[in-house]
Formats: structure tokens, sequence, C-alpha cells
């Protein structure tokens, strides 16, 4: 029997110069975009509607706060943690930042708030994790629920709504960039995945994220105070949930204390399809925003087509799991 | 140091509650307790049932030689086996009559039946458990409320055309009934096509997606029926395809329900007909047939029909000022006023 030797064939290659196919199956990214133009490329075909200005904008701006709220999830999961609270405060901050806003208050003023108090959510969940060493499955889990419990109190059941148009605007004006109106969440979106992407790979703190995540007892070893890394993604996970939930109430023009209700699994679900390890220390925030278009281009396909709507939770369970299956056969393969 | 000041907290807390209970029991009068038990408190509509009932409570308790009191609890979200619990605690807490919409018909037989083996009496409103011992349903036919929606539709709508449904979670039986009653209508219109039927999973955002997606994918789309009014909580702007179509008349709504967001719609023409249930009537008239059935042995038929409103342009400014003044004790004008 020949038995084969993965690194030995690996050592080999190591001398001859990568082909440019080989360096792009290596590029995880590469790998992601390509599997999203193929659904674009069968859309298209498949419907005259796919590819029109009205509906791709609809797609961006529909995804675009799940987008955002994945990146801080995919911040804690590189850090080796999880964030189940992101739905959670994904409605809270629209609920704080409606209520003040129908209590007179200004809308920079309501959203900043709103925003400050995910925020110390995010930073809660950091202490518990960091501080009370509570695994962050169980954390979160148990601020989803204190949250979501928050916003059904609060409101007592009942959606927000009459919020002022200034306030809508973030959520329904459109940008104008050359021939296209683009809309605003989905550059703000944009805007967000670069600063996460800094904040990964160009910065300190971004190191030592990554390398908590790959291995928390060597992190500490090296002298990266691990508690300070957990406690900044929590943190900044909760702020980024928070910007997302402001965005969606601004947009719906309605803070239903019901809203987002089940968005955590959707936000994992992105991170994960773009690459982004639940064991921690690996992925990047362009393959959570790969993951995000992924599964709402998915979503849109099936309304589009007209799939029956019995039948469509089936078939995004088996794109996800296609998505990361192809991932994986990738990283064995090259 | 730390044991005794443990200690010193729980003593307290002893003190305070024993006080309570004897204060609570030094209060004793010639009372009736009702306890009305929603699906779930995160559900809106329930609110409205709720202060329908302590409305009745009042009416009764100044009429009547009793005190009525209502006890509001529930689960906080939709769910058979915590509604369950909450049965149960009643028992044990110790009511004189139990008004309750059932999360699922056969979860809450056996509890039910519990309750009135207790001595309880039961009767179920809006979702029923009709294999149990409660002695009457009060409700709606869902199917029949499906019928009357595609009727308000054709009328609006005329007899050809293409329609799409939007659902919450499909399967929940309620929302297939209505389903089943509109589709059994329809089908009596063979220029008539049900070209889609798409889900919001009770989601504001999903559903404000999808209606935006069918608007797309259907140009010609001429009828909507929005089996609940999920994506109509969203504000204007949220749903531009759809706004501009109904505007210029060439798709007509029908949603279920009639809460002021989908009045305002009405009255602004994006709507043409709405279908709801009386759910000011839940509490109102569950208090008073429980009242009925325990102090003057009244006895109901198995099921109790509560009706449904019809909501049209006619008759919309009357049920905007029920939701007003809170007062659903006068009847509506009828829909379609030349007949």
């Amino acid at each position: 029997m020949v038995v084969e030797h993965p690194e030995l064939s690996s050592q080999e290659e190591r001398y001859v110069e990568p082909s440019f196919a080989v360096r792009l199956a290596r590029n995880q990214l590469a790998a992601l975009l390509f599997i999203l133009f193929g659904m674009v490329m069968v859309l298209s075909l498949l419907t005259r509607t796919f590819l029109t200005a009205n509906n791709i904008f609809n797609v961006l701006r529909a995804f675009s706060w799940i987008a955002i709220a994945s990146f801080g999830q995919s911040i804690v999961i590189i850090s080796g943690g999880i964030d189940l609270s992101s739905g959670s405060n994904m409605a809270f901050s629209g609920i704080i930042t409606g209520m003040l806003l129908n209590s007179g208050y200004s809308i920079t003023f309501s959203v900043i708030l709103g925003l400050a108090v995910t925020l110390l959510v995010g930073f809660f969940n950091g202490i518990m994790v960091s501080k009370a060493k509570l695994p962050p499955f169980i954390a979160t889990l148990g601020t989803m629920s204190i949250i979501r419990g928050f916003c059904y109190g609060m409101t007592e059941g009942w959606p927000i709504r009459s919020l002022p148009r200034g306030f809508l605007a973030l959520g329904q004006t459109d940008i104008h960039f050359f021939l296209w109106r683009i809309p605003l969440p989905a550059i703000l979106m944009v805007i967000f995945a670069i600063l996460c992407f800094i904040l990964l790979d160009r910065t300190k703190l971004g190191y030592h994220t990554y390398a908590v995540g790959g291995n928390e007892y060597a992190a500490g070893l090296a002298g990266i105070n691990t508690g300070r890394v957990k406690n900044i993604a929590f943190t900044l996970s909760g702020l980024l949930a928070g910007i997302g939930g402001i965005l969606m109430t601004a947009r719906l023009g309605v803070a239903a204390p019901t809203a987002a209700q089940g968005y955590e699994l959707d936000i994992i679900a992105a991170a994960v399809i773009g690459g982004i390890s639940l064991t921690g220390g690996e992925g990047n925030v362009w393959g959570a925003l790969i993951g995000a278009a992924i599964m709402q281009i998915l979503r849109n396909a099936l309304v589009l087509l007209g799939f029956p709507a019995y039948w469509q939770p089936a078939a995004i369970g088996a794109v996800i799991i296609g998505a990361v299956m192809i991932d994986m056969y990738r990283k064995r393969k090259v | 140091m730390r044991r005794g000041k443990w200690i010193w907290i729980v003593v307290c807390a002893c003190l305070v509650w024993g006080i309570a209970l004897g204060y609570a029991g030094a209060q004793e009068k010639k009372k009736l307790t009702f306890a009305w038990i929603p699906k779930a408190l995160n559900n809106p509509v329930f609110e409205l049932g709720r202060d329908g009932a302590f409305a009745k409570a009042k009416e009764l308790s100044e009429t009547t030689d009793y005190e009525v009191e209502v006890l509001y609890v529930g689960s906080v979200a939709s769910d058979a086996a915590e509604q369950v619990r909450v049965v149960e605690d009643v028992i044990a807490r110790g009511v004189d009559g139990i008004g309750i919409s059932c999360n699922d018909p056969d979860a809450l037989v056996d509890v039910i039946n519990k309750a009135v083996d207790a001595g309880i009496p039961v009767m179920t409103w809006d979702a029923d458990a009709p294999n149990s011992k409660r002695f009457t349903y009060l409700g709606v036919s869902n199917y029949d409320g499906g019928k009357a929606a595609a009727e308000l539709l054709i009328r609006y709508m005329g007899e050809k055309g293409k329609v799409a449904l939007l659902t919450g979670v499909p399967g929940a039986f309620n929302l297939e009934e209505r389903i089943r009653g509109f589709k059994d209508v329809i089908k009596n219109y063979p220029e008539i096509e049900i070209v889609t039927t798409v889900a919001c999973y009770d989601d504001i955002n999903k559903g404000v997606e999808v209606v935006e997606e069918v608007m797309q994918a259907y140009p010609d789309l001429t009828g909507w029926f929005f089996v609940g009014l999920w994506p109509l909580f969203a504000e204007r702007g949220s749903m531009p395809l759809w706004e501009e179509a109904a505007k210029a008349g060439r798709v007509k709504t029908v949603a279920f329900d009639t809460l002021p967001v989908e009045l305002e719609y009405l009255k602004e023409g994006l709507l043409v007909g709405l279908v709801g249930q009386k759910y000011w009537g839940w509490g109102y008239d569950t208090i008073q047939m429980l009242f009925d059935h325990i102090v003057n042995g009244k006895q109901f038929p198995s099921w109790t029909d509560s009706g449904m409103d019809i909501v049209t342009i006619h008759n919309v400014d009357a049920m905007i000022e029920a939701w007003k003044t809170s007062d659903f004790t006068k009847p509506l004008p009828p829909a379609f006023p030349e007949g």
C-alpha cells in the first residue's frame, strides 16, 4: 500500500512558484467570490429581474445590517468566542433610539445613546467572559434573553412608530454615485468593513485578536492581555450590532420589540460561510460580507424564482452547508 | 460574617412576605377572580383584549354585588409548554374561572381538564382546544375570514387578475385556515391566478423585503392578500414599489386585522379592505360569559361565534374612532352601505 505524505509533497511544492490558478484557489476570498458570481450568473439567466439596478440595490440594503453586525461577530469569533446577543442588540438599539426620538430628543443624541447602550451590553458580555470566566455561549445566551426581555418590557409589546423623517433618512436615503443610486446602509457597510479590516489586519490589537483565538494559552504566555482583547471584541460586537439595528429601524420606520429575532443565527452563519472558523483565529471580515451577501441573494432568488415558501428554509440550510463544505474541500485540496 | 448577613436578609424577606400575605388575607370580600390567558404577552393585539377584559371587570364590579378581578398572565412568547405551566400556576393559586387562548389545540387539553376537575370552569377564546372539557369557545372561523377577504378583494379588483399571498410562519394553523378559505373562493374565478405565496416568519423586515421582491418579479400583479399585517407596521417609504402600485390603483390589497396602522393605510387608499377579529371582545365578552356561566349558571353552545369586523373606506372612520376612545361596544356601520 502506498501511503501519501501530504507534508512531503507540499514541501516539494514550496520550491515551485505556484501557478496563478493555484494561488487563486488558495485564496479563500477568491473562492467565495467565485461562488457569489456563480449565483449571480445563474440568477441573471433564470430571471429577468435579478440583474436590475433596483433589485441589486435592494439586496445590498437588505443584507447591509446583517453584514455590519456580522463584522462584530467575526471579531468575536476570531478571538475564540461567540456572541448570541447580536440579534437582541439590533432590536435594542432601535428601541432605545426610537423611544428617545419620540420623547423629543435630537436625532444625533438618540442614535448615540442607542449605540452607547448596546456598546455597554457588549462590554458587559466581555466582562462576563474575561473576568467571570463564563463560557461565551452561556454568557451571551443570557444577555440575548435579558435584552429581549428589556425590549418587550420597555415597549409592552407595541412597536414604536412615527419616527422623525430625518432619522428615517439614515436607512432610506440613496447616494448618487455616477449613474447609480446606492443605498446609504450599503455604503456604511463597506466603510465599516474597511475599518474592521484595518483593525484586524493592520493593528497590534488585530494581531492579538488572532493570537488569542488561535491559542489563548500561548497568547497569554507571550504577554498578551487576553482579557482585554476579548473585552474589546465583545464591545465592538455590541456596538456594530447596534449600528446594524439602527439602520434597520431607520429603513423600516418602526422599532419592534420582536425585530431581528433569530438574526443572531443569520449573523453567525454569514461569518461561517465567509470562512471564519468557529474555533477561532482564522478568517477576515470580507468573508463575512460575502457570506451575508450569499445568504441574502439566495433569499431574494427563491422569491424571484417563485420557489414555494414552505420549502425555503430547507434550501437556505442546504446552501449554508454546501458553501462551508466547498470551503473545507478547497482547504484540504490546496 | 458573610453567612450572618445572608441569614438576616432571608429572615427579613420572610417577614415582608408574611406581612403581605396577612394583609391580602385581611381584605377578603365577595370576590371573583378570573384568569385571562393570551397566547403570548409580546403580541400587542392581546393587550387590546386585556383592556376589554379589565373594562368588563370594572363594569361588573360596579353593577353587580361581585367584585370581579382579572388576572392577566401568560408566557412571554407563544409557547405551548410554557403556557401549560402558567395554567398550572393559576390552578395552584386558585381562581374562579379561566379564559384562555390556546397555543396548541392538543397540548393544553390535559391541563384544562385538570382545572375543570379542580372545580374551575374554563372557556377558550381566539384559539380552541376542542377535545378538552372547556364549556365553550368564543372565536371566529379563520376559514370564513379568509373567504371574506377573498370576496373583498374580488369586489375591488374584479374577477380576473394575478394575486400574491403573504403569510407569516408557514404551517401556523390560523394562517393556513385563512389561506384555505381565501383559495376556496378564488377557485370559483378561473381568471384569477394566485402567482405566489411568500412567507415572512412574522418578521417586519423580512415582510418588507419579500413584498418588494414579489413586486419586482411580477410587475403585472393586481392583488395582494396579506394574511397578517407584518409589513404594514413599517413606515411609508419602506415599500416604494408596492406603495406606488397601490396609489396608482394597479394593485389592490386586502389584509387581515384592523390595527390603527392599517386603518391609516386604508384611509389613504393603499389598502382596500380589512378583515379583523374583535380583539376587544376577546376580553370583554369572555369575562361576561365566565360571569354568566359561574354566577347565573348560563349554558353556552360549544362554539360561540364572535363575528368579524369588515372594514372598508365606508366605515374606517368609525373604527378609528373606536381605537381612539378605546370603546368597541358600538357596532360598526356596514362596510358596503349600498348593499
